[in-house]
């Protein structure tokens, strides 16, 4: 008996829950809910359906390449009972289960600075364009005026004496 | 993403029982078949088939990226031509889904990003006429 994973979603199917299609060339299609056998029937692409697990990876939400991810595999050779080896297992495993989901909880939070950092930029884009609105564009001009009329003055009295 | 397949053919007849061509009883072949089917020795046995009366056109003319059979070869050219079918020479042009791919996706393996196939539509004999 084995977690088997969804076709379509790849979420868990545990044994007794879901469904499966064998379609007419034998091959296995196996569902963790309705949702997905429905999609499945209406020739949806996983790979372009936003929720499904194809669809994060193949557009770069999640962590796709990583040693952590090489760990889950499925093994066809039956071992021994040994209680050493599978206390370490499960200790192993973890141990991997918490490294991954530091590297793909860091994964996430990199991807997400990028965002942050172009919505910056456009904000200050945004007030550079329109700082006509804060301030008046001819604000301050009179009396720039009146400080150069000063000046000048000031020069033409010098010259005079 | 997400976008409805019905474009500008909302009083169309073919997509008044949408719930029937859903269900398994009458699938019609998936991508990763045709895949199968594009394969030469495969194709080459499909656009020659022996004359079966059952189907339309007696199976002559067939077009392997839309496994749909033609009734002539005037048809047959002319859905070429269709939105249809380039629509699905382009879902085919990126190698099928495959359960392997499913369970890379949760978190068995890394990721490997599916290859372009190249896809041409058939060729048709000209003298067949």
């Amino acid at each position: 008996m084995r977690i088997e994973k969804c076709y379509f979603c790849s979420g868990p199917v545990y044994p007794g829950h879901g469904m499966m299609f064998v379609r007419n060339d034998c091959k296995i299609f196996r569902f963790c809910k309705s949702k997905c056998h429905k999609n499945f029937k209406k020739k949806r692409n996983p790979r372009k359906t936003r929720w499904t697990k194809a669809f994060r990876k193949a557009a770069g939400k999640e962590l796709t390449v990583d040693n952590s991810l090489e760990f889950e595999q499925r093994r066809n050779i039956p071992v021994k009972y040994n209680r050493i080896l599978w206390n370490k297992t499960v200790e192993a495993m973890k141990k991997v289960e918490s490294i991954k989901q530091k590297r793909q909880a860091r994964f996430i939070m990199n991807r997400l600075k990028k965002g942050k950092e172009l919505e910056k930029a456009e904000a200050i884009n945004e007030v550079k364009k329109n700082i006509h609105l804060i301030k008046a564009p001819h604000a301050g001009q009179a009396r720039k005026l009146e400080e150069k009329m000063v000046q000048k003055l000031a020069e033409d009295v010098e010259m005079d004496d | 993403m997400g976008k409805s397949k019905q474009v500008g053919n909302h009083k169309s007849d073919k997509k008044k029982n949408i719930a029937k061509t859903w269900k398994t009883k009458r699938r019609t072949k998936d991508l990763d078949q045709i895949h199968v089917d594009m394969i030469p020795t495969n194709a080459a046995k499909l656009l020659k088939q022996d004359v079966d009366y059952d189907v339309a056109g007696c199976a002559q003319h067939y077009c392997l990226h839309c496994a749909r059979y033609f009734v002539d070869l005037k048809t047959l050219k002319e859905h070429f031509k269709t939105k249809v079918h380039k629509k699905r020479l382009k879902q085919l042009r990126e190698e099928p889904y495959t359960q392997a791919e499913a369970e890379r996706a949760a978190g068995m393996g890394s990721y490997i990003p599916p290859k372009k196939v190249e896809v041409h539509t058939q060729q048709v004999e000209e003298d067949m006429q």
